[in-house]
């Protein structure tokens, strides 16, 4: 079979993604400053924390256009990370071995996104609620909220960061620099830059997907045949 | 080097707040109307105190209570500034050490590298006061009482007293060495009980491993509006104590732990493709 590729991100997922990554960053970097006491002289005149409001309204608007625009796709991603079954229980007892040990044997078939795909999707829709209420109380309820609810908020969003900090070392880390991953150009990488990765790819990861996907042109294309035969067919009878 | 305190005493304070004006003048503190945007209360209301709040131009004011005792009503006069604890909060939250125990125990800040992020609202006392940039909204620098140890201003390096006890011209405030001024006060206060005063109260020798600024009082702290038994707030302890060795922890497990999956499995991959089957 000759080279194929199969389209994994649609075009706006993957500007909503690197629109994300660099407000993200931003958030990160700005926040980090604060975290770290010999850095954080270079939060004086509140400039950083300037720049992580602004970074963070970035943060909020980018996922709301895009609902706007694509509802349908948005709703479909929602339902995608609040989609759980005994399948992903059964990825995650074999992800050490493949992870750890490129032994692929005990790997369930996967959807779309695999389980430790759908596991990051998720903590970047939860934690995400959770920064931005948190961020919003610091932000916007200083003045009139009790000290101890600032501080509360302060910690939340500090215990936010520092999980989803650490995932986006393994995110980046699973994305680019583990050895299974390459070469980039098939896998995921591609699929999140230019959209696209290997069918060979497709159905040794994600098997489940795969087959919907073929399973639907092969629909089209047998109800085009079955179009032509009739379309013959009734040719034939008034011929 | 001996810390250094202030002691209020209630009973000799006329309020006559010439602390408050001495205050602006040294440390060149302007009188402004207090703004609500500056996170102060702006107005008044059935009473002779003025301005309402402390700002961050206000470090120091005088407030009245009026209370009833034996029929009869009490005019109660008290010092609300920065208490310069030993146990800060405000130290303790402060993400950069811009806030910290000068060498004489005083809590003074560094105005230049305050960020204003604002988390040394954990103070117990409710002091530290912060300027808003108008154009962004977002609040820019803390300010509050330094017991005048302000690099530039340091009245207490000069040999002076703080601008608030020059000032007190019936000695309700006293400035020096604190052990002495916590013998004096006791004593005070021991001459009050004495006298009658049953509820008199020493504010200030225990309270947060020992405040800077310590009060007599005739009565019961709650009485004069002080905390009875003021504590740095759990979240400030959560945050300190628990939130920062966790994100180092977590972070450096996560980069470790990245580090032996890379080198195991990496050996994992080379070792299966050895056979001379090539991925691609």
């Amino acid at each position: 079979m000759a080279y194929q590729e199969v389209e994994k991100y649609s075009k706006p997922v993957r500007v909503l993604h690197w629109f994300n990554t660099a407000s993200f960053l931003l958030l990160f970097i700005t926040g980090l400053i604060l975290f770290i006491p010999p850095l954080a002289i270079a939060a004086q005149d509140s400039w950083t924390r300037l720049i992580h409001r602004i970074a963070a309204v970035l943060l909020v608007a980018a996922p709301v256009i895009f609902a706007l625009i694509y509802p349908g796709k948005a709703a479909r991603a929602l339902k995608e990370a609040f989609t759980w079954g005994s399948g992903d229980l059964d990825w995650l007892k074999a992800a050490p071995a493949y992870y750890f040990l490129a032994d692929e044997s005990a790997m369930p078939p996967q959807g779309h996104m695999n389980t430790g795909q759908k596991m990051w999707w998720f903590l970047t829709v939860v934690f995400g609620v959770v920064f931005v209420a948190t961020g919003a109380v610091m932000w916007f309820a200083r003045d009139t909220i009790a000290p101890t609810g600032f501080l509360w908020a302060i910690f939340t969003h500090d215990v936010a960061f520092i999980v989803t900090g650490a995932m986006l070392f393994v995110h980046l880390y699973l994305s680019v620099a583990h050895p299974l991953m390459r070469p980039l150009r098939t896998g995921s990488w591609s699929a999140m830059t230019r959209g696209t990765v290997s069918a060979e790819y497709a159905r040794a990861h994600h098997a489940r997907w795969f087959e919907e996907i073929t399973a639907a042109t092969h629909a089209q294309a047998a109800a085009a045949n079955r179009e032509k035969v009739l379309v013959g067919s009734h040719g034939g009878k008034t011929g | 080097m001996a810390d250094k305190a202030i002691l209020f005493d209630a009973t000799r304070c006329t309020a006559c707040r010439g602390c408050q004006v001495a205050c602006k003048q040294w440390n060149t503190n302007d009188e402004v109307i207090p703004q609500q945007q500056d996170g102060v209360k702006e107005v008044n209301t059935g009473s002779y105190e003025n301005p309402a709040d402390l700002s961050p131009q206000t470090w120091i004011k005088t407030t009245f209570r009026e209370i009833e005792r034996n029929g009869k009503v009490r005019f109660l006069f008290n010092r609300r500034s920065c208490m310069h604890c030993t146990d800060a909060a405000c130290v303790k939250v402060c993400p950069n050490h811009s806030v910290y125990h000068n060498e004489d125990g005083a809590v003074s800040y560094d105005k230049d590298t305050c960020t204003g992020c604002g988390y040394c609202v954990a103070c117990p006392f409710d002091v530290p006061r912060f300027t808003k940039n108008g154009l962004t909204g977002v609040f820019t620098k803390m300010d509050k009482c330094t017991l005048c140890t302000t690099p530039g201003l340091n009245r207490i390096a000069e040999g002076m007293e703080p601008a608030c006890v020059k000032s007190c011209p019936t000695d309700a405030l006293l400035f020096g060495d604190r052990d002495e001024l916590v013998k004096l006060g006791r004593k005070r206060v021991d001459d009050l009980k004495v006298k009658g005063f049953t509820n008199a109260y020493f504010y200030g020798d225990k309270e947060l491993g020992g405040l800077h600024v310590m009060y007599v009082l005739d009565e019961a702290p709650e009485v004069y509006g002080l905390p009875k038994d003021p504590k740095v707030p759990p979240a400030a302890i959560a945050w300190q104590d628990v939130i920062q060795p966790m994100g180092w922890a977590v972070g450096g497990l996560t980069l470790v732990g990245l580090g032996l999956n890379y080198i195991v499995a990496r050996e994992a991959k080379i070792t299966r493709e050895l056979p001379g089957k090539k991925e691609e």
